[in-house]
């Protein structure tokens, strides 16, 4: 059903290593007594199964009894819409696609699918870019969007409790008139939900300042795979016991489903300063970002973009930005009044010091909303310069910004491909995004192949491979370069406590379709 | 009764058999090999500060000591991050950041004898975390031997970063069960340039907490205290005290502006203003009320706007000292009478967890962790996570080598 553009299959001899390690400690543990889900004999994959179980006539009934047969998505046509999330390089379309329209539902659905041993994706509203919604090896999808009640709002504790299903925005909008938010922005705020934030771990350009989804994460209503519901902790901080919640928080749906979440709400800032600051060069930008960090100031957001999505950005959306730029920095500061314009003074003196050519301030609020449409959106303005384009997720410490910066542009060049970058400079995180045309095979693989390089970069410098689109499908194979072979049999051990059977998002995160298979449960004896 | 008295050696009367010091990863792993190779169990610990808090340990036949564990291992000021080991103290992490203009922004109790490790295990924190959150906010990634004498590691070096499961948010709070933590990474803050600080008397323990998120909701504090009239030494059975941090001028507005708002709380009135190393020393005595030396230190958890009625229900005697984080819900009660914890729990313990709440026992003597048994012990009912707690455990230490007894649900 699914078709491989690449398949991401481990190339660099720099992981070989470690993967045959891995394998090893594999081989070592005891066999475990489980019979696989049956998999159709389609074209392999080396990377990962191609086969998934199929879904019975009597499993679509029994789903159908559930949420009636009108939330139920069987068609062809209609599936193709499922067939993957905004990772677009490799697609497959469920089997089936459920749509519960409450938690109840959603614990009911897994529990018929738990009967029947089949596993199953979750997903919100397919915003993801890892491709964490990639149906592998599993028939079905849960799809948390009808969960769309805000169930309470508590503003004197600065507490909302939201259905997995409801739009990221929809709560800062709900609040806003109570001098509140809820603070991780990521830039599809407008569509992405609360359920697939928190499965993600989703960050944004103000989680600078304010953090990422954990940092506002307090508790959540989880479906266990075994259709089990359980609250893990609440709107009450200091719970005894361990932290459960901070460990499904990024767990991309392998822990089961989760169908509530209370949430942390913050107080919107008194006030706020929007600079942007033009440089003739992206090295020049990217010294002045080590250089506001260094001074000691945490701007609320401190974004980078660069000449190629600046024309983009500026052609879609009039906001008055410099084409001729080389980069510009737009930073926010954001606290009480008072305290404001010292800051921002700062910061003017920092870019001139970095030899930026202008310095603007946002004028009001209006000015302001254009810049911050124009950074949100800017992956959208891509879509007008090439058929396709590819955003990458990587993580260098703030001082190596302009050493990655160099190493993309490299990468680049030696790929013969046009990478833009737009990313949350003052975190590290860097999004290159690379523009190619899918029709032409080979340049397909110079995109994978610089993406894959670029990662390889980040870590080099003592990175990540993802700062906040998660591993999904698409990093298995890195996982390796940051994590040793006990690290990941740990992982693994704890995916086991909440999904014993590797229903839930299957064949996700760990580098290969074995440990999926075969690590069932934890290892009782020590290697030792 | 000294500090060091309250923290003996032996854990709650369970003296180890063998004490083991380690200075590296290697020296945990061999310790803990031969621990659990011989089928037996071992507690770690730091300096020994914090051992008070916890179930008595079911075994410990031997005590792993990493106070020597303690070397700053990366310090990259630009990058805002550093990287301990476990046994540094929050004193010395303290020092190496002001010489940089930094900070970590976490005010434990007692930083000269609280370890990393300890800070960690017993999720320690202050009245910052109104502003900066708790460890688990500032971990960005640990290091810990296994229970199977192997090295581990999650998370990372930067400040931002998602692949993999967060398993060292787990190890916050776990007092050791999930693994002995050797190496922590914390993103770390530009020290403020200055502190200032009112103490205003209030009355009572409710009307102090809603004059203290009636402040709040004026100018956002970095912390937020209440606290019992003699501990922050103000007349009358309760106060608040409100810290904020940044340049004078924002503290200047800071101040103006919620004395206007606390004009108008009845009953409230502003008795001092307090700047920099005094507002810092204010604020760092509340810190430490939680590790005070007596026969028990009660943690009270609920909603903020339910806070005043809780403390209002424990600490029921007329001179009750006790201080509370305003904004977080959460407040330490100190007995001073090993009789009546028991009683207190039992009495105060039921209404608070049905609602999403909870009732600690956070610091005791042996004797009074005894007479909790019939009353869900030191810690209470985890909530309905309590299954899958166990089965972490048994996925992380299947043998009950690290630690055992010492947590929640029997772990």
């Amino acid at each position: 059903m699914w078709t491989v553009v690449d398949t991401l299959a481990d190339k660099a001899p720099v992981f070989d290593n470690r993967r045959a390690q891995y394998d090893t400690l594999l081989d070592r543990m005891p066999p475990i007594a489980h019979t696989p889900p049956t998999m159709t004999t389609e074209a392999q994959s080396p990377a990962r199964p191609s086969g998934r179980p199929g879904t019975s006539d009597r499993l679509r009934a029994e789903l159908a009894a559930v949420v009636g047969r009108e939330n139920l998505v069987e068609h062809a046509a209609s599936l193709m819409v499922y067939e993957c999330d905004g990772y677009t390089l490799e697609r497959a379309a469920p089997d089936l696609v459920v749509l519960p329209r409450d938690p109840d539902e959603v614990a009911r659905v897994v529990r018929v699918l738990a009967d029947a041993g089949v596993p199953f994706v979750p997903r919100g509203a397919g915003t993801g870019l890892s491709g964490g919604t990639l149906p592998v090896a599993a028939p079905v999808m849960v799809c948390t969007s009808r969960l769309q009640t805000i169930e309470s709002v508590d503003v004197r504790n600065r507490r909302v409790v939201a259905q997995a299903g409801v739009v990221n925005l929809w709560i800062s909008r709900r609040v806003q008139a109570d001098g509140l938010l809820y603070a991780p922005d990521p830039s599809s705020q407008g569509a992405c939900t609360i359920g697939g934030n928190v499965a993600e771990n989703s960050g944004g350009p103000h989680t600078l300042k304010y953090g990422v989804t954990t940092n506002h994460v307090l508790g959540v209503e989880l479906v266990l795979p075994s259709g089990n519901i359980v609250q893990l902790g609440g709107a009450v901080e200091d719970r005894p016991g361990y932290d459960l919640t901070g460990l499904v928080v990024g767990s991309e749906g392998t822990f089961g489903i989760v169908t509530r979440a209370t949430l942390r709400l913050t107080r919107t800032p008194e006030s706020c300063r929007t600079l942007l600051a033009v440089f003739d060069s992206v090295d020049a930008a990217s010294e002045a970002v080590s250089g506001i960090i260094a001074a000691g100031i945490v701007p609320a957001a401190l974004e980078m973009m660069d000449r190629l999505i600046l024309q983009a950005v500026e052609s879609a959306f009039h906001a008055g930005l410099p084409i001729d730029a080389g980069a510009v920095l737009l930073v926010e500061l954001d606290g009480a009044e008072a305290g404001l314009e010292p800051l921002a003074q700062q910061v003017r003196d920092v870019c001139a010091r970095h030899g930026a050519r202008e310095v603007r301030l946002a004028a009001n609020d209006e000015e302001r909303t254009l810049l911050w449409k124009a950074r949100k959106r800017a992956f959208g303005a891509v879509g007008r310069l090439a058929p396709n384009y590819c955003t990458q997720d990587g993580v260098v410490p703030r001082t190596r910004v302009p050493e990655i910066v160099r190493a993309i542009a490299a990468t680049a060049e030696r790929h013969r491909l046009r990478i833009g970058n737009v990313f949350h400079a003052g975190d590290g995180n860097i999004h290159p995004i690379i523009l190619f045309d899918e029709r032409d095979a080979d340049e397909v693989r110079r995109v994978l192949d610089a993406g894959r390089e670029i990662l390889e970069a980040c870590v080099a410098l003592g990175g990540s491979v993802t700062g906040e689109h998660g591993i999904g499908v698409e990093k298995m194979a890195q996982m390796p370069l940051l994590f040793s072979p006990e690290d990941l049999l740990a992982m693994t051990r704890v995916r086991a406590v909440f999904d014993p059977e590797q229903r839930s998002n299957p064949h996700k995160i760990f580098p290969d379709a074995k440990v999926c298979v075969e690590t069932r449960a934890p290892r009782r004896q020590a290697a030792m | 009764m000294s500090a060091a008295a309250f923290s003996d050696a032996a854990i709650d009367g369970v003296v180890a058999s063998r004490v083991a010091d380690a200075a590296s990863t290697d020296e945990v792993r061999e310790v803990v090999r031969a621990t659990a190779a011989a089928g037996e169990a071992l507690v770690a610990t730091g300096r020994g500060r914090h051992l008070a808090i916890g179930e008595p340990p079911a075994r410990c036949d031997v005590l792993l000591r990493l106070a020597r564990l303690a070397r700053i291992r990366e310090h990259h000021a630009a990058d805002m991050t550093i990287t301990v080991e476990a046994g540094c103290t929050l004193a010395e992490i303290d020092a190496a950041l002001a010489a940089e203009g930094q900070w970590l922004g976490l005010d434990a109790p007692a930083p000269e004898e609280t370890t990393v490790g300890g800070l960690l295990a017993a999720n320690l924190s202050g009245p910052l975390r109104a502003s900066h959150g708790t460890a688990r906010d500032l971990l960005l990634g640990l290091r810990w031997v296994s229970a199977q004498g192997e090295p581990v590691a999650s998370g990372g070096r930067v400040v931002k970063n998602v692949a993999g499961y967060d398993l060292h948010k787990a190890h916050v709070g776990a007092l050791g069960t999930l693994g002995v933590l050797v190496e922590a990474t914390f993103k770390v803050r530009p020290r403020p340039p200055h502190e200032r600080a009112l103490v205003v008397a209030c009355g009572d323990a409710r009307s102090a907490i809603a004059a203290a998120l009636d402040a709040r909701d004026t100018v956002e504090p970095a912390w937020l205290e209440a606290a019992s009239g003699g501990v922050l030494g103000v007349d009358g059975a309760a106060g608040i005290a409100i810290g904020w941090l940044g340049i004078e001028q924002e503290l200047d507005d800071a101040e103006r502006r919620v004395r206007a708002r606390l004009e108008r709380v009845p009953g409230a009135s502003v008795v001092r203003a307090v700047a920099d190393a005094d507002a810092a020393a204010l604020r760092l005595r509340l810190a430490e009320l939680a590790s005070t030396p007596v026969a028990a230190v009660l943690r009270v958890a609920t909603l903020p706007s339910a806070l005043g009625d809780a403390i209002a229900a424990v600490a029921r005697d007329a001179g009750a000292r006790w201080a509370a984080h305003a904004a977080n819900g959460v407040a330490r009660v100190l007995v001073d009478e090993a009789s009546s914890v028991a009683e207190l729990v039992a009495a105060a313990r039921p209404r608070l967890e049905r609602d999403g709440g909870s009732l600690v026992v956070e610091r005791a003597t042996r004797a009074v962790k005894d007479t909790l048994a019939p009353h869900g012990g030191v810690f209470g009912d985890p909530g309905p996570g309590r299954e899958l707690m166990r089965r972490l455990k048994d996925a992380f230490d299947p043998g009950r080598v690290l630690s055992p007894g010492r947590y929640v649900a029997g772990i």
